[in-house]
């Protein structure tokens, strides 16, 4: 101990007299070593701490301090105690102690169990002692956070205090200037508010303390490393304002008077603050200030020309009437909703009625905003707006002015909507003018404007999604409106809506599309005048067409419920045993177009039993039966090619099966996957709807017919898109027969088919050591087919290898790097080379069919980085070491493999890479162009320093490329010349001049897509550097 | 030439308001290499409409010109094949100030935007402004609009209201 | 028609800016060219075709609107939009700025020195029009500013023999100026056009003068009593119109071949000639030749060549010069 104590003696000396700053922590060690304890210490200390001179002091009561910091938490309550009684009686001692006094009280406060009474203590010695504005910030702030620390830890007790502890805060913090110490002192306010302390009578000091603030002008200087943003602060000081009705009188006003600024944020700023208050006031507190509220807001929503202060506006209305609408009706007080209600609306109302529709918006938004914050507002204000509008429409003539009365009835219906849901019985507030609505929407319907037409069909989903609106005669008749603007109307905009409205309407009210619209449809799809189609005009027969195609995706878009779909997806399957047959002249494209539907039913559907049922029971069946009978037919005969043969449909209706056999439910799919691989291993036909098939089609064999073949995508369709949990039966003789398939069959589709269903199933086989021998084997088989130049199936090998490596690198297999390390080295194969350059997008990008998410795979997330941080060295090794003639195929491996990447990975990269993509821009190839162009225009953004270097060779080779024979490379490069514009100004100027004219060309491109991207990009490009541009 | 900017700013207390228009749908066409699309009105009005009219605004003033009809499509009219663009706009009340500005602007924005064959002339239309031959003709004056551009004040103006903004 | 218009060559004067005006040297063995690049360009031919000799760069802040030779071809006037005329001399090779003429509140539009070489005429935007003498120590004095349009000047012009000067404006008129008592007085006002009057040219015997106009059209005017004291009277004695498609920019007499040759915003150049058997008093042009896309855009000046009869050169808003032989009844 006498050692220990000399030791302490030395470190007191060491610190206090040798400013040895580093002893404190030494000291602080020895204590939490128990080597001596902080009484000991303080006794240590004695002779510096009643030294006359104040600064030899203030260097004893920093060492304690700043030992104190570091061991506040092993002290004893005891100790506590003494410590805190030192430091109070320090409070009064010269100026120059008082910042460590405070450090160390902040330590103390920071335990979690004080003395009792010493939380009391400790604040009335600091109100009393200390002007808290007159310390520096930093000793301000070690007084804020005591307060804070306190209010955690005693709360009870600095209750005790009463409003002494509120009149105290705020002397501390009057007149504080610094926005940190403002986020604490706002946090301190916000507690005494929402934590319950007394207020007594100072509450309008306190919200004169804080309200001083509002609304907060604080812009942080540039790179501010406190990172205190104007929002904290003014979020801050919205918690402390608005958090007790006992301000309202106070802040109401001010609201109102900052209102009238001149500040767009201030504006914003009262208004969101209103709104906020608004949860906690009642009718009471704002009574007198409302007509003042209103008047303001009213005049910022007509006035403004900031969507920001117009939302702003119309929530603080929305704020206002729903405060009003929880205040509790009685029979002797005036009812103050109402009130408010009728000067809304004497205000708002008659600007929807004035003839030239002036103010029409900015009213219709406020009565709108003030409807629905409850039903019974929503109630007050229709019953007045709703006839009145009605009467507008029918007075009116000018169509614009008619649409804009529709669009206004829609927003009100909307509204509507949202409070019915919240009311008690559900009944819409619009009942009772349900029959002057419909009367509106069926006449505006009727007219010859489409304009008119689409505005009243969004109405009309408007009312037939509330429960009573429509009647089922008025859904009869409004199916009739619809079917007659799918047969007849040609505009582009009017047919969008139908469908939407078909499908918004035929969710709630099924029953008249099955009985109405779906026979209609059926009818138009097989009428006469369609089949017969060769006597008519082009232009006619064009337009039957746009007809047929209208109708095909009305009947998928009012699929929305099973009982439909019963109905409208055998009109699609009979579409296609017409079109299998010959009859009805349907072409390839309305074929597609039938499968787009199907698939769009299957995705809106399939998650009710019934239709997963039906998809099991009768659609899969028919498709699979109609393309069977294609393939069989397409052998021989030479009449009559059934469309089912065709690629394009092939590959629509894969959409279909792949769709629906991913969501059905785990026991069909089960059981469909079975049937599907028993008929493609053993033939088996029983579950197909013909008798007439031939007993052995061998659709896995090659040599036999490719239509037959070609198959191999339906069962793709099938088993790559089960759930993982899903058994495939059969799977090991399955997956051979693909191989085999795969690497022998000369027909692109069939072994592009077997391939990737080959990679979708290795991709959910089980890790183990059965799925690594498949794959070893595979490796093996495809490896040897590549090495020998001879074979004349490089190209299926290559396939394979491709897919199969894509299968793999998904799922991270461990295995897929030898596959990816083949393709790397083909780069520099002459005959594969540009192949093996294009599939690093196939590897890199989601692929429709297989191997998606949608369709169960083993997708690792972040995949692409990986692959890419893991490759990108050998790919730039490879690139500097290929021979002239191989280094595009290099090029294009390493654009496809960037541009999939993304943007905050490719910033990282791309200084690295930057010359490589700069050569890639001047690769004739255009796939290599556009996607180093797609990964470039990022970059841009925020041009690295590297790509500055570089600015004369980029902007050579962007604006070559403008003049690209692709027009997807011509918008591209200009987007990226645009996205230059952008440029620190004085690296760009000097191409100004050159830049504006080059690009005076792609302003006269044939393609007008082309030509809006050059107008956006000249635009910019005159502004630099010119008065009022950039 | 050009008025003082806040000038015409509270002139017109009272406008017509019309809603905003969609934008123009793609059409597979649109998308085909092959296909030649001519320049045709509603082109240009998308021009003027998305990328000047929505910006002419101000803070003080109430309504943005977009909602005000400034330009509407049936006023412009363009033959590809001539090589001619005729724009009529109108001001939004008979003495609006902002006329010259508001027409300077809309042929600016044009100069930079179309091919250099076109000739494009910039009218008020006719019976909406007090001064309209005088504008008309201010407007039509190539000489007079050179000088205007090399004016950086005036300059300064027209190119604030071709930045593009973020609302 | 049977005459034709060939070209004989074309070049990139001005790249990226428009050519306001070219002007050939009396000895025609120089061509002089100005634009919105704020330069003036010398061009001479070396071979077979024009090249540049200099360019006179510094002498202006703003578009050059036009350019104009002294009679004597030593000094070369230049009028900008920066409201200032600069005075320029060659020696030997080069051009050197001699002076700068300022009094103009704003854009100077045209300058145009007398046959006698020691008066020079402006005008402006600012409504006036302001004559200056010259003397032996190359002093440059303002002697009388004429204030007799309500509208911006576009256009001063002297008679090719007497001290007579003409201008034209966008108030649709054009004045005809005479000295007297030591004052120029505007002593006729040519009212006819109906829109800006953007240019003038003499006949070559003086006692005509053609005007062209943003009204398309190109009007003849001839005076009885040109030398006469008091108030001149000047009568349209021909309009041509239906030829031109928009706004002519320019026009000039040929004072070898007495064509006329037209400058068009729509990009075209058109020669008339007079029907010599026509009274003079209703004088007959006929279009002889036009070349209608002449350039790809607006066609700002023609200028005959003072030598060669029938080479032509015009300019235009794609910053090209071309130059033209206009070949008559080439059978």
């Amino acid at each position: 101990m006498a050692a220990d104590s000399a030791l302490l003696v030395s470190l007191v000396e060491e610190f206090v007299s040798g400013l040895q700053d580093s002893k404190a922590n030494d000291t602080a060690t020895g204590v939490q070593a128990k080597q001596f304890t902080i009484l000991q210490l303080v006794e240590a200390l004695g002779p510096s701490l009643t030294s006359t001179t104040p600064h030899t002091r203030a260097r004893g009561v920093q060492l304690l301090s700043q030992v104190i910091q570091q061991c506040y938490g092993d002290l004893s309550e005891s100790e506590v105690e003494v410590l805190i009684a030192f430091y109070e009686n320090r409070l009064k001692d010269h100026y120059v102690i008082t910042p460590f006094v405070l450090q160390g009280l902040k330590a103390l406060t920071k335990r979690s169990l004080l003395p009792t009474g010493s939380a009391v203590s400790m604040l009335r010695s600091l109100f009393q002692d200390v002007h808290v504005q007159s310390l520096m910030l930093a000793e301000r702030a070690s007084v804020y956070n005591m307060l804070l620390n306190l209010m955690e830890s005693r709360e009870a007790e600095l209750k005790g205090l009463g409003a002494d502890f509120v009149f105290g805060f705020v002397q501390s913090m009057d007149g504080e200037r610094d926005p940190r110490n403002l986020v604490l002192a706002f946090q301190i306010a916000k507690n005494i508010i929402h934590r319950g302390y007394e207020l007594g009578k100072f509450a309008e000091e306190l919200f004169e303390v804080t309200s001083c603030y509002f609304p907060v002008d604080f812009s942080p200087p540039p790179n501010d490393p406190h990172g205190i943003t104007q929002e904290m602060l003014i979020l801050s000081l919205r918690a402390v304002l608005t958090g007790t009705p006992r301000f309202a009188e106070f802040l109401l006003p001010l609201i109102i008077e900052k209102l009238d600024s001149d500040i767009q944020s201030a504006k914003i700023d009262s208004l969101q603050t209103l709104t906020a208050c608004m949860s906690t006031y009642e009718h009471k507190d704002l009574a007198e200030f409302l007509s003042g509220l209103w008047t303001s807001i009213r005049r910022e929503v007509f006035q403004t020309a900031s969507e920001r202060v117009e939302s702003a506006g119309l929530a603080a209305v929305t704020a206002l009437t729903s405060c009003l609408s929880r205040s509790i009706l009685s029979s002797d007080s005036e009812d103050s909703l109402k009130t408010f209600l009728d000067v809304v609306l004497k205000d708002c109302q008659h600007h929807l009625c004035e003839p030239d529709l002036k103010l029409v918006w900015p009213s219709a938004k406020l009565l709108q905003a003030a409807s629905s914050a409850s039903y019974r507002a929503s109630h007050i204000v229709a019953a007045v707006v709703i006839p009145g509008l009605v009467e507008q429409y029918n007075s009116r003539t000018q169509c614009a002015h008619r649409r804009t009365i529709l669009e206004v009835m829609q927003g009100f219906i909307h509204t509507v909507k949202n409070t019915s849901q919240s009311a008690d019985d559900g009944e819409s507030v619009l009942l009772a003018h349900r029959d002057a609505l419909c009367a509106v929407v069926f006449s505006a319907l009727s007219e010859n404007s489409s304009d008119l037409q689409v505005t009243s069909m969004r109405v009309l989903s408007a009312l037939g999604q509330q429960t009573g609106l429509l009647s089922e005669s008025d859904v009869e008749r409004a199916v009739d409106h619809l079917n007659r603007l799918i047969l007849e109307e040609d505009d582009s905009s009017v047919s969008v809506s139908v469908i939407v409205c078909a499908e918004s309407l035929s969710r709630l009210h099924p029953t008249a599309f099955i009985t109405k619209m779906v026979p209609t449809l059926k009818q138009e799809i097989f009428s006469e005048s369609m089949v017969q189609g060769e006597d008519g005009t082009p232009s006619n027969e064009s337009s039957q067409h746009a007809v047929r195609q209208r109708c095909v995706s009305a009947l998928a878009a009012v699929s929305t419920q099973p009982s439909v779909v019963q109905e409208s997806a055998p009109v699609l399957l009979e579409v296609l045993s017409s079109a299998h047959t010959g009859s009805g002249g349907f072409s390839v494209e309305e074929v597609v177009a039938v499968c787009f539907s199907l698939q769009r039913i299957a995705d809106q559907t399939l998650d009710s039993e019934e239709t997963g049922r039906f998809f099991y029971d009768i659609i899969i069946p028919r498709l699979l039966t109609l393309t069977l009978q294609a393939a069989l037919q397409g052998e021989g005969s030479s009449g009559h090619r059934s469309p089912l043969v065709e690629e394009a449909v092939l590959s629509a209706m894969v959409g279909v099966i792949s769709t629906a056999c991913a969501k059905l439910q785990p026991e069909l799919a089960g059981k469909m996957a079975s049937r599907v691989v028993s008929l493609f291993l053993e033939d088996d036909v029983s579950f197909l709807s013909d008798d007439s098939l031939p007993p052995h089609i061998q659709l896995l064999k090659q040599g036999e017919s490719w239509s037959r073949s070609q198959m191999v995508c339906l069962l793709m369709a099938c088993v790559c898109s089960l759930p993982r949990n899903v058994e495939v039966p059969q799977v090991e003789r399955l997956m051979e027969q693909l191989e085999e398939l795969s690497i022998t069959c000369s027909h692109v589709l069939s072994y592009t088919s077997a391939a990737k269903c080959y990679a979708g199933l290795v991709n959910k086989r089980p890790a183990g050591e059965s799925l690594n021998a498949l794959i070893q084997r595979s490796t093996r088989r495809v490896s040897s087919e590549l090495d020998s130049p001879a074979s004349p199936q490089r190209t299926q090998a290559f396939t394979l290898l491709l897919w199969l490596a894509k299968g793999l690198l998904l799922r991270y297999h461990p295995l897929s790097t030898a596959l990816t390390d083949k393709l790397f080295s083909l780069l520099g194969d002459p005959e594969l080379g540009p192949l093996a350059g294009d599939c690093f997008s196939l590897l890199m990008s989601d692929s429709a069919d297989v191997l998606n998410r949608g369709c169960h795979a083993d997708v690792r997330i972040m995949y692409r980085q990986r692959f890419f941080t893991e490759n990108s060295a050998k790919l730039l090794q490879g690139f500097n070491s290929a021979a002239s003639d191989t280094k595009s195929s290099y090029l294009k491996a390493l654009s496809h493999l960037v541009s999939s990447l993304p943007k905050e990975v490719q910033l990282t990269e791309l200084p690295a890479l930057l010359s490589l993509l700069l050569e890639a821009l001047s690769c004739p190839d255009q796939g290599v162009q556009l996607s180093t162009l797609s990964c470039l225009e990022p970059v841009l953004m925020e041009p690295p320093p590297a790509l500055i270097q570089q600015l004369e060779a980029l902007v050579t080779r962007l604006l070559a490329l403008t003049c690209s024979s692709t027009m997807t490379v011509r918008i591209a490069s200009l987007r990226c010349l645009h996205a230059m514009s952008r440029f620190p100004e004085h690296e760009v100027i000097p191409l100004r001049a050159r830049v504006l004219q080059a690009l005076a060309k792609p302003l006269d491109d044939k393609k007008r897509l082309v030509r809006s991207e050059a107008v956006l990009a000249r635009a910019e490009w005159f502004l630099l550097g010119s008065p009022g541009g950039r | 030439m050009v008025g003082h900017k806040s000038a015409f700013m509270l002139e017109n207390a009272n406008p017509l308001i019309f809603q905003r228009s969609g934008a123009r749908l793609l059409t597979s066409s649109d998308e085909d290499e092959d296909v030649h699309d001519p320049i045709d009105d509603r082109e240009i009005f998308d021009i003027l409409y998305l990328h000047l009219i929505r910006s002419i605004n101000d803070p003080e003033h109430p309504l943005s010109l977009e909602e005000l009809n400034v330009v509407e499509q049936d006023r412009v009219q363009v033959n590809d094949a001539d090589s001619t663009v005729g724009i009529e706009f109108t001001p939004t009340i008979p003495h609006c100030s902002m006329a010259t500005l508001i027409g300077l602007s809309i042929k600016v924005k044009l100069l930079r935007s179309l091919p250099h064959r076109f000739k494009i002339d910039v009218h008020i239309t006719p019976g909406t402004h007090a001064s309209e031959d005088a504008v008309n003709k201010q407007l039509a004056d190539k000489e007079r609009v050179a000088a205007a551009l090399e004016n950086s004040q005036l300059l300064e103006v027209v190119n604030q209201c071709l930045s593009t903004k973020s609302p | 028609m049977k005459d034709a218009l060939v070209l004989v060559e074309r070049f990139n004067a001005h790249p990226d800016s428009r050519c306001w005006h070219v002007a050939w040297n009396p000895t025609a063995t120089l061509l002089a060219s100005c634009g919105g690049d704020r330069a003036i360009r010398i061009w001479g031919k070396e071979g077979d075709s024009w090249k540049c000799l200099s360019v006179l760069q510094d002498g202006h802040q703003r578009t050059v609107r036009r350019v104009a030779w002294s009679p004597c071809g030593t000094y070369l006037a230049s009028a900008s939009f920066d409201a200032t005329t600069c005075i320029w001399k060659k020696k030997n090779d080069d051009f050197e700025c001699l002076t700068t003429l300022e009094g103009h509140e704003n854009e100077v539009k045209c300058v145009t020195w007398a046959p006698s070489g020691n008066l020079l005429a402006t005008c402006s935007r600012d409504k006036s029009v302001w004559v200056w003498e010259v003397d032996e120590e190359d002093e440059y004095e303002c002697v009388t500013v004429i204030n007799s349009h309500t509208q911006d000047v576009k256009h001063v012009v002297w008679h090719p023999t007497l001290e007579l000067l003409a201008s034209a404006s966008y108030d649709n008129n054009i004045c005809v100026y005479k000295e007297e008592d030591d004052d120029w007085e505007c002593k006729a006002t040519l009212e006819g056009h109906t829109s800006t009057v953007w240019s003038l040219t003499f006949d070559p015997s003086g006692q005509r003068m053609a005007s062209c106009s943003d009204d398309r059209t190109v009007k003849i005017w001839k005076c009885q009593n040109i030398e006469g004291p008091g108030d001149m009277s000047w009568k349209c004695v021909c309009t041509l119109s239906g030829f031109h498609g928009r706004t002519v920019y320019d026009i000039a007499w040929c004072r070898l071949t007495g064509a006329l040759v037209t400058a068009c915003g729509d990009d075209g150049v058109r020669v008339f000639k007079e029907d010599l058997a026509a009274d003079p008093d209703q004088p007959v042009f006929s279009l002889a030749a036009h070349v209608s896309k002449a350039h790809s855009q607006d066609v700002n000046c023609v200028a005959w060549n003072p030598k060669e009869a029938g080479l032509l050169a015009s300019c235009s808003d794609n910053g090209e010069i071309a130059l033209w032989r206009y070949q008559e009844d080439h059978e």
